[in-house]
Parts: structure tokens; C-alpha cells; sequence
């Protein structure tokens, strides 16, 4: 039961948890940066044994990095969301490969793409690029459209015209 | 009762012409177009066009959609080893121009630009009617004495 | 006496991104002798970067450029993404639009599947089966392009509702169409899932069990071969679902064999879920108006589906303009050809690893994106 969970999860991380909100068989809340492992792990042993997704969102305008991890229970039927925020400049968290093994290949894919560390997970070496120079291409400062037109496309009004 | 006459080949062309050999390559989503011609829907083979595993056996290669760096490096590769004379396909708009990722930062805008291309053929994906066309097209060329690079 | 230490080295073998077997993807193989030891995934060969595409235009060109998420099933990824939208704002979306859309992501399931079973049947070395299973997808595809005027990828299931209705020659079609494949049914029981060589390389070949298959993060077909019954259509109904009566086919035993007699007997349970929603649909509107350049208010969201492959997530962020700050796709086939292929791969040999590829149905589009 949703009720069970958050009352187990309160009454041992007693201030950890912020902005609580649980209905419609989800229960969404946000940690911070140093607790979020131990938490993760104490979801794991309630019974949330299917990590479906790690996302990373990139808020420019606050200088942060929000690593959001969805979860599932296959016995209660229930979904958990947890979210966490880190900063832009040096983005480091904890890995959560001794928990669910195909988390491997998410942080894998966030790393190559956002620039995000994380320590301990055992094989970060790039996933889709080859040869790929500049900054991390998901990145807000990234702007695709300019890369693609000093690269292939002639100056001109109006619409691209491809060189060659 | 009526006697048959067999049809004699008369050029080198034109045997060249009804077998041609595609080289067995899932480009990209272009390709799904392609299905109904090598399964029982149009099929294929009554023009003479197999899919073959190796590229030192195949006559004709068929890039059907986006190209990316990744894989561009390989198919020049495979175009190198095909054995001349050799033709090549464009299927889609992506190859053309970019098409509908033309500001993807991982893809070629212009498979002009690592081999030479015989045949263009437009839509996105183009139906295989429209492939038909153009695949018969190509073999009258061939017959009429188009010359393989 | 001295005895000189060596090292033995292995053989690496290559599973190309040119073969007839592998799809648009590579993969190092180390082998001693015929005995796998290790598989090396290399993806990438079909990456464009779709997510950050998505960020510069606007929902309506969004419809059309998200069903070339996954090639295979285009419908679940135009659902996936209108839902995920209406979710932040809210939006009720009138019952016949509703129906349709449940209808057309039916159609879409039983069209991956035959194309899985011509696919499989390829690789496996049975042309007779891949020629009469691809020509047999003609049926639906000539479906789509009654209802929306596109054979592959439609651009049909907007925010909003869908972009036109259906007529009376959609519902004859579809049902003579469903008759048909009914009767095809039985026909590949006999010649394609009871066949004895076919039996023999798939029995026993991959097999996990159901812890294994959690950890690893497996869903949709290939985790209820091992016996757990998840399925986002009855755990978190969406659209029509709750309106219709069907069974989760679950197997035990967690092997390749296992894999394939659920997508069968998924397709006769998609042709009966069509049936009852093409006799109960209602009258009146089937889309909300609404402005093209129309913004979503500022929030997040987070939709599942069920897919031909498995559970499909879409996580969209809005900032209150008319193009979303971020769109995240949770495709089935990452995890299934990055993590299980590999786990499933170990100790067998070379022969059998198309086999054990083209069962876990994983496709190369919607694993790079």
C-alpha cells in the first residue's frame, strides 16, 4: 500500500524527503545529492525491484543537472519516482550498478551525452559517437542547428542549400 | 502444334541487365519500403535481383535512407570491395538533401559525397510502386548500355 | 626443467553491422573454438540524436517526426507522446477518439509481430515462412492507408485526438482482413511453431530465469516468458483499455521457444480485443480543436505504454512555450540488446546466436534513436 511506503521511508529518513506527493499509485518525491543512495538502496528492499529509466534534465538558467530514477514494484504494483538535483559545473553522483545491473547502460548513455560522472560504474567509454570533439551534444549550450549549418550548408537566405 | 523458339541473349548488356545482385545491407527506415519487394508482396526475384551476403558478389548497392558517420566509414568500405561494374541506389530524401534530419548533428546530408550515385529516388519512404519504377528504369539503362563505375 | 609460461589468446570473431543476420548493428564475438566466451555491443550505427530534435519544433511536427522512433511499431511512439502531452495540461479527449486510437494500436501490435515472425524465420534459414509472413503484413498495411492515407508511417494520432475518422469501408475492411489472419493463424501453428527443426533451435537456446530477467531490466514478451505477469494495459490502463476484456499470456519457462509462443498467442488475443472495440464504438466528436502553435502549461509528465517489445516510457518536460524543453524515450530494445544479449550469450554457441538475437525482437532504430 502507497500509505505503508511513505510511512516507512519518513520514519526512517525523517527530514530527507521533500515535496511528497503520492496518488493515483505514484509516489513522487525529491533528495538531496548525498542521501539519494542510501535511499535508493532502502526502495530497493521494500520491494522496487525494476528500475525502468535514469533521465537527465538540464536547467540552464539554474546551473543544475536533475537526475530523475523511475521505479516499479512488481508485488504491490506501485511506481516510485525520485529525483535529484546536482550542480552544472563538476556533475558527480553515485552510481547504482550494485542495485539494479541495467542501470549500467543508462548512466552509460547520460554520460556521453550530458557529461555526467558517475563513480563506480565499471565501463563509461562512449556508446553511439565516434570521434565526437565537442561539448556533450544534449547540453543546453549546444546549438544543433548552427553546428549543422556552418558544416554542411551554404550561407544563404531563406533555406539551407547543402554544399556540394 | 506451334513450335517454340527460345529467346537468344544478344549483348552483354542485356544479360547484365536482369541479374542484378543487391548486396545485403538493413540500411535505415527507408528500408521498411523494401520488405513487401524481397517478401511475396512484389517480389523481387522475377527480375533477377537476389540478396547476396558478400560484396565481392553483388552488382548493385541500394542505401535505402539516412546515412550516418558512424556508418559511412563502413560503406565506403564495402563499395571499395564490390568488383566492377558496380551501380548505386539513393532510396528516400535523406540522402538527397538531409530530409526530415537535416539538423541532426550525427548524420550526412549528401551521400553524394563518399560515392557515386546512379539513381535517385524520391518520397519518404517512396511506396514500392514507386521503387518498381525506378528499379526497371535502371535495368532498361543497363540494357541500353549504361556503364558501371 | 624450465617450463615456459604463455598466454592463450582467443578469436575474435565479428558480427557486423553488414550481415544477413544482424540488422543495422555490430557486435565482437571472443570464441574458443565453436563456445562463445564474451559478446562486445558496439550501437550507434543509427543515432540521430532524436530527443534534441525534438526540442526545436513545435507538437504538431513532433506527430510526424516521433514514429520513426521505432521503425517496426510506429503507432506506440505517436500514442507515447500525444498522451505524455495531454497529461501536463489535462486535456479530456472525447470517447470515439479514444476507441480509434486503442484500434489502431492494436493494428500496430499484430503487424510487428508478423513482421517478427518473417524476420525470425529469415535468420533461421526458413525462406518459405519469411516470403508468406511478409506478404501477409500487406493486409494491414493496406489498413493504414484507408484510415490515414499513409502505409508506414501515418502522422494519424495527434495531441488532441486523431486527424480524421474512419469510415464504414475501414470497419468492412478491417474485418475481413481479421478473418483472414485468423485463418493464417493456424496455418503458422502448423508449419512454422510445430515444426521440428524449428522446435530444436529454439528450445532450450537463452534461457533465464526470473529473477535474472528483472535484474537485467527485461519487459513486455521476453519477461513473461518467465512467468511474470506484467503488462502496462492492465496494471496502469490507459485509453480503452480498461473497456475491453483480454488475457496476459505468460509461459514458464524462459527460453527462446517460450518467447515466440507468447507473441503468438498475443496476436490472437490483439484480434479479439479489435473485434469487441469495433462493435461497441461510440458516436460523436473524435478530436479536440485546438491551434496549431497551442503550448502545454509548465509541468512534467511520465507516460507508459505497452509496445510490440515491451514497456515504453515517455518523460516530457514543458516550459510553456509551443516546443517542449525536454522529451525522454525509454525504448525496450536498449536494454534488451545491451544487456540480456550479452548476459544470454555466454556459454553458447556461434550458430545459435542469431537465434537467440531475433528472439529477445529488439530493433536497431529504437535502440540508438
Amino acid at each position: 500500500m502507497i500509505s505503508d511506503i511513505e510511512s516507512r521511508l519518513k520514519s526512517k529518513f525523517p527530514d530527507s524527503l521533500l515535496n511528497v506527493v503520492s496518488k493515483d499509485k505514484r509516489i513522487t518525491f525529491s533528495v538531496k545529492k548525498e542521501e539519494s543512495y542510501p535511499i535508493l538502496s532502502e526502495l530497493k528492499d521494500i520491494g522496487f525491484n525494476h528500475l525502468s529509466d535514469v533521465t537527465a534534465v538540464d536547467y540552464i538558467d539554474e546551473q543544475e543537472f536533475e537526475l530523475t530514477y523511475h521505479l516499479w514494484s512488481h508485488q504491490e504494483k506501485i511506481r516510485a519516482i525520485v529525483k535529484v538535483r546536482i550542480p552544472r559545473e563538476s556533475p558527480t553522483v553515485k552510481s547504482v550498478v550494485g542495485l539494479w545491473t541495467g542501470a549500467q547502460i543508462h548512466e552509460r548513455e547520460d554520460h556521453e551525452l550530458f557529461g555526467i560522472n558517475f563513480e563506480g560504474n565499471p565501463n563509461l567509454l562512449p556508446l553511439f559517437l565516434e570521434d565526437w570533439e565537442e561539448i556533450p551534444p544534449f547540453r543546453k549550450d549546444f546549438d544543433t542547428r548552427k553546428y549543422v549549418k556552418e558544416k554542411y550548408y551554404l550561407e544563404e537566405e531563406g533555406y539551407p542549400v547543402v554544399k556540394g | 502444334m506451334k513450335k517454340l523458339t527460345p529467346k537468344v541473349i544478344k549483348s552483354k548488356s542485356e544479360a547484365r541487365a536482369w541479374s542484378v545482385w543487391a548486396i545485403n545491407y538493413f540500411t535505415a527506415c527507408g528500408f521498411m519500403e523494401l520488405l513487401p519487394w524481397v517478401g511475396s508482396g512484389y517480389d523481387m526475384e522475377r527480375f533477377g535481383i537476389l540478396a547476396v551476403p558478400s560484396p565481392r558478389h553483388a552488382d548493385v548497392f541500394i542505401i535505402a535512407g539516412y546515412v550516418t558517420r558512424k556508418a559511412a566509414k563502413r560503406i565506403k568500405m564495402i563499395y571499395d570491395q564490390m568488383a566492377s561494374p558496380k551501380y548505386v541506389l539513393a532510396l528516400g530524401s535523406c540522402p538527397m538533401t538531409g530530409g526530415m534530419y537535416w539538423d541532426s548533428y550525427a548524420t550526412i546530408k549528401r551521400v553524394d559525397e563518399i560515392i557515386p550515385v546512379d539513381l535517385w529516388i524520391e518520397g519518404c519512404p517512396p511506396k514500392p510502386e514507386n521503387i518498381g519504377h525506378g528499379i526497371v528504369m535502371a535495368a532498361n539503362a543497363i540494357k541500353g548500355g549504361l556503364e558501371g563505375h | 626443467m624450465d617450463i615456459e609460461e604463455k598466454e592463450i589468446a582467443f578469436l575474435t570473431v565479428p558480427f557486423g553491422p553488414q550481415h544477413p543476420a544482424s540488422g543495422h548493428f555490430h557486435a565482437l564475438l571472443k570464441v574458443d573454438g565453436e563456445t562463445v566466451l564474451e559478446l562486445e555491443p558496439h550501437p550507434g550505427y543509427l543515432h540521430r540524436g532524436f530527443e534534441k530534435l525534438m526540442e526545436y519544433r513545435i507538437h504538431p511536427q513532433n506527430c510526424v517526426l516521433v514514429d520513426r522512433a521505432d521503425v517496426l511499431d510506429p503507432f506506440s511512439c505517436e500514442l507515447g507522446y500525444a498522451n505524455a502531452v495531454e497529461k501536463i495540461a489535462g486535456l479530456e479527449i472525447p470517447g470515439r477518439g479514444r476507441y480509434i486510437r486503442t484500434i489502431m494500436a492494436e493494428l500496430g501490435r499484430i503487424l510487428s509481430h508478423i513482421t517478427w515472425i518473417g524476420v525470425l524465420s529469415m535468420v533461421l534459414g526458413f525462406d518459405s515462412a519469411n516470403k508468406i509472413a511478409w506478404g501477409d503484413r500487406e493486409k494491414i498495411l493496406r489498413l493504414n492507408e484507408i484510415a490515414t492515407g499513409g502505409r508506414l508511417y501515418p502522422c494519424y494520432l495527434c495531441v488532441g485526438g486523431v486527424r480524421r475518422d474512419i469510415s464504414q469501408e475501414f470497419v468492412d475492411e478491417t474485418s475481413k482482413a481479421l478473418d483472414y489472419l485468423e485463418g493464417q493463424l493456424s496455418f503458422y501453428d502448423y508449419f512454422v511453431f510445430k515444426n521440428e527443426t524449428f522446435v530444436m533451435r529454439m528450445e532450450k537456446v537463452g534461457r533465464m530465469s526470473a529473477e535474472e530477467a528483472i535484474d537485467l531490466g527485461a519487459t513486455g514478451p521476453n519477461l513473461r516468458a518467465c512467468g511474470i505477469d506484467y503488462d502496462v494495459r492492465k496494471d496502469e490502463p490507459y485509453e480503452a483499455y480498461s473497456k475491453v476484456k483480454f488475457n496476459v499470456v505468460t509461459r514458464g519457462e524462459g527460453d527462446a521457444y517460450a518467447r515466440s509462443l507468447c507473441r503468438r498467442y498475443e496476436i490472437a488475443e490483439s484480434i479479439s480485443i479489435v473485434r469487441q472495440l469495433l462493435k461497441n464504438l461510440p458516436d460523436g466528436p473524435y478530436r479536440m480543436e485546438l491551434s496549431p502553435v497551442w503550448a502545454a502549461p509548465e509541468g512534467e509528465s511520465y507516460f507508459c505504454l505497452e509496445s510490440a517489445r515491451g514497456e515504453k516510457c515517455f518523460h516530457v518536460v514543458s516550459d510553456g512555450s509551443p516546443c517542449p524543453y525536454r522529451v525522454k524515450i525509454r525504448a525496450p530494445s536498449f536494454l534488451h540488446t545491451l544487456v540480456e544479449f550479452p548476459y544470454l550469450a555466454k556459454e553458447s554457441t556461434i550458430a545459435d546466436i542469431p537465434a537467440i538475437y531475433w528472439s529477445l525482437d529488439s530493433c536497431p532504430a529504437d535502440m540508438d534513436r
